[in-house]
C-alpha cells in the first residue's frame, strides 16, 4: 500500500530521517516507534506530504506520491493529530463533514455518514451532533478526531501519537476500541507512538526508529524473542518491567502510608492489570501487606508509570 | 438644559444633514480600509519579511497627527469629502491590517496542520478555518478603526468634508457648549451604532454579511454621488476660514456676484486654517477666498511689512502676490481685523481712555489678561506695545482667549487683547483703544483670486469692489455679534447689510 525507498529527510545539515526503506501492507496496523527526535513523526508526515522529503521515493498504491494532486491524495489518507485539533468554531457534525464536503458528497449522504460514525463510537448523534468541541471531554474529542479522519472512508489512516494527550485509563480504552474498530473497517493504519506498551498492543508490525534510522522492523513477538540490537533490547525491556509489577512492588516503590478507608482491597501479589481495572472505577485501592493495608491512589500509580516511561521516551 | 433644547430645535436640519455626511464619510472610509487592510493583512501572513516593513509603514502613517494628515491631503487631492476619506483610510489602515495579520498568524498551528492534513486547499483553509478563528481579533481591529474614523472624521470638517465636525468646530469657535454637545453626542452615539452594526455583521453568514455591506455601500454612494451629478457649470466657489466673519463676508460676495452676473456662487466657509485655504486656491479646488492683508505678508509670502499704514500694506501684499504667486487681491474693506487692546466702556469713560497712550495715566490700576500668543509676539504683541508706548504693567495674566471675557466681566482683569471685530467686544460692552503709534499691522480683508481666474471672469470684479472701503470695525463687530450670539444666519445678516447700504436693490 505504502512503500519507502531510500527516503532521507534533511534539515540543513541535520539528518532527520536517514535512508529509510520499508513497505506497509494493506490492512495492517503499522506502528512507528522510537524515542522523541528519532524521526518517526517526520516519517509519518512525509507520507501525506506535510513534510517534503529530501531524497528517495515514497509510493502510495504503487505510484510515487509526487504524482498525485497533493490535496486529493491527502483525502485518501485520514489524519489524526496528537493535539486532536478539532476546528473549535465548527460543530461536531461540521468537523466530521469536512472531507466528504470536499469530495462533493450530497448533504443527505453526509448526514447519514455522520450518524453512522457517531453510533459506531458510541456517541448518540442527536446529543452530540450540534455541540462544539469545547463541550466534549478530551476522550470524546479524540473520538471525533478519529471520525473526521474516517469520514470519507479513506483506505489509509495516519495517526500521529493520537492517544498521548489522553489520560492513561482513557488511553487503554481507546487502544481496545481501535483494535475493535479495525476489525470492522480494516484500514491500513500507520500509527506513531513513543509508548512501547501501546505499540506492542496495537501493532501488526512494528518499526523501531533510532536517530533517523530503522533499528528493526517486524512482528511484536520478534522484538522480544530476537531483538536486532542492544538498543532494541533496552527499548522494549522497559515494557516488561512495567507490566510485571505487582501491587506489593508498587507499594514498596511508592512508600505509601497506612490508611483505613473504603477502597477495594487487593493482595500483594495482584498484578498491575488488576490494579488498572480497579483504578478505572475507584480513586485508589488498598493493598494488604504484613504491616496492614496500604493505599495506592490512581495518581500515584500513573505518575510513577509515567515517570518510568519518561526515561524511554 | 433649556438652551440646549433650543439649540437642538433650531439646528435640527443641520444636525440631520451633518449626521448623514458623517455616516457617509465614516462608512466609506471604514469599508475601504477593510477592503484594503484585510486582504493585505492576509497576504502579509505569507511573507514575514515583507510584513514587518508594511506594518511599520502603516504605523508611521498613523503617527502623523490627524490635522497634519488632512492638511497634507489638500495639495494632493483638494478639499471636500474625497481627501478626507483618503486621510481617514490611511489613518484606519493600521489596526485593520495589524489585527488581520496577527489574528491569522495566531491561529493554532495544529489546526492549520489538521486542515492541511485532511486535504483542504489553501483557499478553503483560509475561508473555513483561519478567517473564522481569527475573526474576533480581526473584528477588534475593525472596531478600533471604526472608533478612530468616527472621531477623526469630526476634523474632516476643517477641509470642507462636512460632518458633525461642522457643529463641533462652530461650537468651539463661538464658545457655544450646546453646539459642541450637539455635535459630540451624535458622534458618540454613531460609534455605538456602528459597533452594534459590526457585531451583527460578524454574526451573519458570509453571504448575508457581504450582501448587507454591499447594499449599504450602494445606498450611501448613491446619496453621496447625487449632488456631484448635477451640473456644476458656471459655478464659482468662494471659501472662508472658520468663524462668523468669513461666513458673513463670503455670503456678501455670493449675493453681490449672483445679483449682477449669471454665475452662481458656492460658499465653502468654515475651512480650517490659512494654509488649507491657500493650498486649495493653488490647486484650483476653490476659486477665491477671503484673506487679510497682514496675513498675506506674515504667513503666505513671509515678507516683513515695510510700513504699518493700511494702504501701503495692501499695495505691498498685492505686489508680492502678483509677482510671486500669480494671485491677487481685490480692494479691501474698511474694517481692520488686527490685534487691539480693549477695556470695558464704563472703565474707559471713568478714566477718559481713548487711545493706548491714555493707559499711561492709569498704569498702576491696569490688570491685563492677554492670550499667550499676544503676550509673546515680539513684533506686534505686548512687547512691542510696551516699548512703543512706554507701558509696563506689573501683573500680566495669560489665559485662554474665551476665558478673558469672563474674567473681565467679573472684574479680575480690566484690559484684554482682542481682534478689532470680535463679537465679544459688543457682547461685553467694551471699547477699543486706538493704536495711534501703529504698533499693530493692519489686517484688512479682501477677496483673493488667481490672476488667471480674474482674467477669465472679469465680470465679478466690479460687484466685489463695491465692498471696497465699506464696513467699519463697529459694523463688523455688530454683525459678528448677531451671528455668534444671536444665532442669525450669516446669509441674512449679509443681505441686510447690503440692502441697508444700497449695495444691492
Amino acid at each position: 500500500m505504502i512503500e519507502f525507498k531510500n527516503v532521507t529527510k534533511r534539515y540543513g545539515d541535520k539528518l532527520a530521517v536517514d535512508n529509510v526503506s520499508f513497505r506497509i501492507n494493506e490492512g495492517e496496523i503499522f506502528v512507528l516507534i522510537g524515542p522523541s527526535g528519532s524521526g518517526k513523526t517526520t516519517t509519518l508526515k512525509m507520507i501525506n506530504r506535510l513534510i517534503p522529503l529530501s531524497e528517495g521515493y515514497i509510493y502510495f498504491k504503487e505510484e510515487p506520491i509526487s504524482n498525485y494532486e497533493v490535496y486529493e491524495m491527502r483525502r485518501d489518507m485520514g489524519y489524526v493529530l496528537q493535539q486532536i485539533a478539532l476546528f473549535p468554531h465548527m460543530t461536531i457534525s461540521e468537523n466530521i463533514a469536512q472531507v466528504p464536503q470536499m469530495e462533493n458528497w450530497s448533504d443527505e449522504d453526509i448526514n447519514k455518514r455522520i450518524d453512522e460514525l457517531l453510533e459506531m463510537v458510541g456517541l448518540d448523534p442527536e446529543t452530540y451532533k450540534d455541540r462544539k468541541p469545547s463541550e466534549l471531554s478530551g476522550g470524546q474529542q479524540q473520538r471525533i478526531g478519529v471520525l473526521r479522519a474516517l469520514a470519507a472512508d479513506p483506505p489509509v489512516i495516519l495517526m500521529d501519537e493520537p492517544f498521548s494527550a489522553l489520560d492513561p485509563i482513557t488511553r487503554e480504552n481507546f487502544q481496545n476500541d481501535l483494535l475493535e474498530l479495525q476489525n470492522k473497517i480494516n484500514k491500513t493504519i500507520v500509527f506513531v507512538t513513543h509508548d512501547i506498551a501501546e505499540a506492542m498492543k496495537l501493532a501488526d508490525r512494528l518499526c523501531l526508529f533510532n536517530e533517523g534510522q530503522v533499528e528493526q522492523i517486524g512482528l511484536p513477538e520478534e522484538f522480544i524473542e530476537s531483538p536486532a540490537s542492544s538498543f532494541v533490547e533496552q527499548f522494549i525491556g522497559k515494557v516488561n518491567q512495567d507490566l510485571n509489577l505487582t501491587a506489593g512492588e508498587l507499594v514498596a516503590e511508592l512508600s505509601v502510608a497506612e490508611t483505613e478507608s473504603e477502597y477495594p482491597v487487593v493482595k500483594e501479589q495482584a498484578d498491575i492489570t488488576e490494579i488498572f481495572r480497579l483504578l478505572s472505577n475507584n480513586e485508589a485501592v488498598l493493598v494488604e501487606t504484613e504491616s496492614g493495608p496500604k493505599k495506592l491512589s490512581r495518581s500515584q500509580v500513573f505518575g510513577y508509570l509515567a515517570d518510568k516511561r519518561g526515561v524511554t521516551s | 438644559m433649556n438652551s440646549f433644547i433650543e439649540t437642538f430645535s433650531t439646528r435640527r436640519g443641520e444636525l440631520l444633514q451633518t449626521l448623514i455626511e458623517h455616516i457617509q464619510i465614516s462608512f466609506i472610509s471604514l469599508l475601504i480600509a477593510v477592503i484594503i487592510g484585510v486582504p493585505l493583512g492576509i497576504l502579509l501572513t505569507k511573507t514575514d519579511k515583507f510584513a514587518e516593513v508594511v506594518i511599520n509603514i502603516a504605523a508611521v502613517m498613523q503617527t502623523i497627527p490627524s490635522l497634519a494628515l488632512l492638511g497634507l491631503m489638500i495639495p494632493l487631492f483638494g478639499i471636500g469629502e474625497f481627501p478626507a476619506i483618503i486621510a481617514l483610510v490611511i489613518y484606519a489602515l493600521l489596526p485593520v491590517l495589524r489585527n488581520t495579520y496577527t489574528g491569522i498568524k495566531e491561529v493554532d498551528p495544529s489546526l492549520v496542520e489538521a486542515a492541511e492534513g485532511i486535504g483542504m486547499k489553501p483557499l478553503r483553509r483560509l475561508v473555513k478555518v483561519e478567517i473564522p478563528i481569527a475573526m474576533p481579533v480581526m473584528m477588534a481591529g475593525i472596531r478600533t478603526a471604526m472608533v478612530l474614523i468616527i472621531g477623526t472624521a469630526t476634523l474632516a470638517a476643517l477641509i470642507g468634508a462636512g460632518g458633525l465636525g461642522d457643529l463641533i468646530l462652530l461650537g468651539i469657535n463661538r464658545n457655544n457648549t450646546d453646539l459642541i454637545i450637539l455635535g459630540a453626542i451624535p458622534a458618540a452615539l454613531l460609534a455605538i451604532l456602528f459597533d452594534i452594526g459590526l457585531r451583527l455583521i460578524q454574526n451573519m453568514s458570509y453571504r448575508r454579511a457581504v450582501i448587507t455591506v454591499v447594499s449599504m455601500f450602494v445606498v450611501i454612494l448613491a446619496i453621496a454621488l447625487a449632488p456631484l451629478l448635477t451640473n456644476r457649470g458656471g459655478e464659482i466657489t468662494i471659501a472662508g476660514k472658520l468663524g462668523s466673519e468669513p461666513a458673513i463676508i463670503t455670503n456678501m460676495y455670493k449675493i453681490l456676484i449672483e445679483e449682477e452676473t449669471d454665475y452662481t456662487v458656492k460658499v465653502e466657509d468654515g475651512l480650517g486654517q490659512t494654509s488649507f485655504l491657500f493650498n486649495a486656491l493653488k490647486s484650483d479646488e476653490i476659486d477665491g477666498y477671503l484673506e487679510f492683508t497682514g496675513t498675506v505678508l506674515g504667513e503666505l509670502v513671509k515678507e516683513p511689512a515695510e510700513s504699518n499704514k493700511e494702504s501701503e500694506v495692501y499695495d505691498q501684499a498685492v505686489d508680492a502676490l502678483e509677482s510671486g504667486l500669480d494671485m491677487t487681491m481685490l480692494e479691501p474693506m474698511k474694517f481692520n481685523n488686527t490685534y487691539t487692546l480693549a477695556v470695558k466702556k464704563d472703565f474707559a469713560e471713568e478714566n477718559n481712555l481713548e487711545t493706548i497712550e491714555d493707559l499711561k495715566s492709569v498704569e498702576d490700576e491696569i490688570r491685563p489678561g492677554f492670550t499667550m500668543e499676544f503676550n509673546d509676539r515680539q513684533e506686534d504683541g505686548y512687547p512691542a506695545v510696551s516699548e512703543a508706548y512706554g507701558l509696563n504693567f506689573s501683573d500680566v495674566v495669560t489665559m485662554e482667549p474665551q476665558l478673558r471675557y469672563q474674567a473681565i466681566e467679573s472684574g479680575e482683569i480690566n484690559l484684554v487683547d482682542a481682534y478689532a471685530t470680535d463679537a465679544e467686544l459688543r457682547q461685553f460692552d467694551m471699547v477699543i483703544l486706538e493704536d495711534t503709534k501703529r504698533v499693530f499691522p493692519p489686517y484688512q480683508g479682501a477677496p483673493m483670486f488667481k490672476q488667471e481666474f480674474l482674467e477669465e471672469h472679469p465680470e465679478i470684479i466690479d460687484p466685489l469692489n463695491k465692498l471696497s472701503g465699506k464696513i467699519t470695525d463697529e459694523e463688523m463687530q455688530d454683525m459678528n455679534y448677531r451671528v455668534t450670539v444671536e444665532d442669525e444666519l450669516p446669509n441674512d445678516v449679509a443681505r441686510e447689510y447690503l440692502e441697508e447700504n444700497n449695495l444691492i436693490e
